[in-house]
């Protein structure tokens, strides 16, 4: 096996398919948090709503990635390249973002929002300074699993013109180069197991250490 | 202070009304009790006086305005709450849980942090040691504690407290009502306190409210509601031991024989109590002495002599002749 060889004779290429693949997937979380941390918000107080919606994102989720590629792509105003690769990732976030903000904010302990209540908080200082940051543990694992999840599939957006690392492989199955294949799994493997370490680090900043610890040992005021 | 005109609420998907058309009043600066079993409408009644629940008939007004004109937000920051599960902020430390309310008033950050460090220390806790700790590292009495500050932190006029003592052991919760009584002397709070524990309404109640099934039984002060319950529940309530706890609310002087009429030397066996202490107290000391008569004072002048026959007359006439 030989890959290192393959990745030292094409450098300029791997370095570019590599650049394009983190810029997606970047690109995609971005996108991704902002808009299904708000959606699993907003449908958190509607359990009927909130159903439908996480419905949406089940059946989302289990079409092939390939095909939904192929139906973005004949969309007006996205077609080949960029656009398609987004939209198709975004919505395969969809599934379990909206899922862990969904658990996260009802996995909350009612007493203590009763107790935020009744202290005199408002519901929009309830989401804010109760809701979400004891949601948050739940919310990073569904996070980091969305960003292993992206980092994959995003290779399949090669046969949409995005040329990144899944080119590669693509390359690599139809030439039957080993080496090619390996290369482009292995940068993927580390590209996901980077960008989840970086989350990690996120995670510790912004989890109080008040819930880090609550796994090991049970909350015992609550009683 | 507070006052209920024929409140009632009955939650949908029940047939029974959780409260039922209670009338009441709660002066200012008084502890009201609110006693009864489990189910009762106790914590349903907490939670209309700061709206958590709206009534479905009645009125409940504080100094004679309706709360129902009120924002609840606002209100509830000008009520002390409480709550059965104590149901601290996990994600903050305990300092930050006590400053919730400050906060939410938006005092200038010094006041707060004065505030909390005095809430601390007041609820016998050490600030240095506790103020960074996060609720899972306190036990049960010190989160209960934590609890009870966080409702003082504003200084609140009228406290609502639900079972507060209850996820601590005996021990503990007995130390716990008698911070509370010392506190209660200096901070004076129009209180309403739920509790299923006859002792803790006995001891800590001015006034108590005896609840079954969302209805008032009965209402009055410890001594009355020993002495006159109003029916069978109210005695079941009480116990077996109710001639021993009016003792504990009956002071020596109350059931001493006054020396005032009689002249010539005072005879004594060197046992005395203090007028004001509860008889109880002189009738452990009987035992433990193997005496019959007791010698009352006040302070160090003797005003009376307190005799056995003359306690087991008063028990025997009050709980006819039962204990
Ligand atoms: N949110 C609610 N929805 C429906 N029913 C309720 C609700 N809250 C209380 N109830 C019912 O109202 C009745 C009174 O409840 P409440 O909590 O006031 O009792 P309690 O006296 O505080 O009891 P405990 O001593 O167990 O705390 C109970 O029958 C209870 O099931
Ligand atoms: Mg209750």
């Amino acid at each position: 096996m030989n890959f290192a060889g393959f990745i030292c004779d094409n450098t300029g290429l791997v370095l570019e398919y590599t650049a394009n693949h983190v810029s997606l997937v970047i690109g995609v979380l971005l996108l991704s948090l902002a808009l299904w941390i708000t959606t699993g918000l907003l449908i958190s107080r509607h359990a009927r709503l909130a159903g439908a919606v996480i419905g949406l994102g089940n059946v989302v989720f289990c079409i092939p990635s390939i095909s939904l590629f192929g139906l973005f792509m004949s969309v007006p105003g996205l077609g080949l390249g960029r656009r398609t690769a987004t939209v198709v990732l975004v919505l395969y976030a969809m599934m379990p973002l909206i899922r862990s903000v969904h658990a996260g904010i009802r996995s909350v302990d009612a007493a203590v929002v009763n107790a935020g209540k009744g202290m005199g908080m408002t519901n929009l200082q309830l989401l804010l300074k109760i809701q979400v940051p004891m949601a948050w543990p739940a919310v990073f694992a569904g996070i980091r699993v969305t960003v292993v999840l992206i980092t994959g599939i995003a290779t399949m957006a090669t046969f949409i013109g995005e040329r990144n690392l899944g080119r590669l492989i693509h390359q690599g199955i139809t030439r039957g180069d080993a080496d090619m294949i390996v290369a482009g799994a292995l940068i993927v493997s580390l590209i996901a197991l980077l960008l989840d370490y970086l989350m990690g680090r996120v995670e510790r900043i912004i989890i109080s250490p008040g819930l880090r610890y609550q796994s090991l040992e049970p909350y015992r005021g609550s009683a | 202070m507070i006052h209920f005109d024929q409140v009632s609420k009955t939650f949908a998907a029940s047939q029974r009304p959780a409260v039922d058309r209670i009338t009441l009043h709660v002066k200012q600066g008084n502890i009201c009790v609110f006693v009864g079993p489990s189910g009762c409408g106790k914590t349903t009644i907490l939670r209309m006086i700061n709206r958590l629940v709206t009534p479905d008939g009645g009125t409940i007004t504080i100094d004679g305005r309706s709360i129902m004109q009120m924002d609840p937000p606002a209100l509830r920051r000008t009520i002390g709450y409480v709550i059965q599960q104590v149901g601290l902020l996990p994600h903050r430390t305990i300092a930050q849980n006590i400053a919730l309310v400050p906060e939410l008033l938006k005092w200038p950050r010094d006041k707060t942090e004065k505030r909390v460090l005095e809430l601390i220390e007041m609820m016998g806790l050490d600030p240095s040691e506790v103020g960074h700790k996060y609720p899972h590292q306190l036990s049960g009495g010190q989160a209960q504690r934590v609890g009870v500050a966080r409702a003082l932190a504003a200084d609140p006029p009228i406290m609502l407290m639900d079972e507060p003592f209850a996820a601590v052991d005996p021990i503990v919760r007995l130390r716990l009502q008698d911070e509370f009584l010392r506190l209660q002397q200096t901070v004076q709070k129009t209180i309403c306190f739920v509790t299923h524990d006859i002792n803790e309404a006995i001891k800590l109640g001015d006034y108590l409210v005896v609840l079954k099934e969302g209805r008032l039984v009965q209402t009055g002060t410890p001594i009355e509601i020993l002495t006159q319950p109003e029916d069978d529940f109210v005695l079941s309530l009480l116990g077996d031991d109710r001639g021993v706890k009016i003792l504990d609310l009956t002071r020596a002087e109350t059931l001493m024989e006054p020396f005032e009429n009689r002249l010539g030397p005072i005879k004594s066996n060197g046992h005395r109590v203090q007028s004001i202490d509860p008889v109880k107290i002189a009738l452990e000391m009987m035992m433990q002495k193997n005496t019959d008569e007791i010698l009352v004072c006040k302070g160090t002048r003797p005003v009376g002599i307190l005799r056995w026959p003359a306690i087991k007359t008063h028990v025997n006439r009050i709980s006819g002749g039962t204990v």
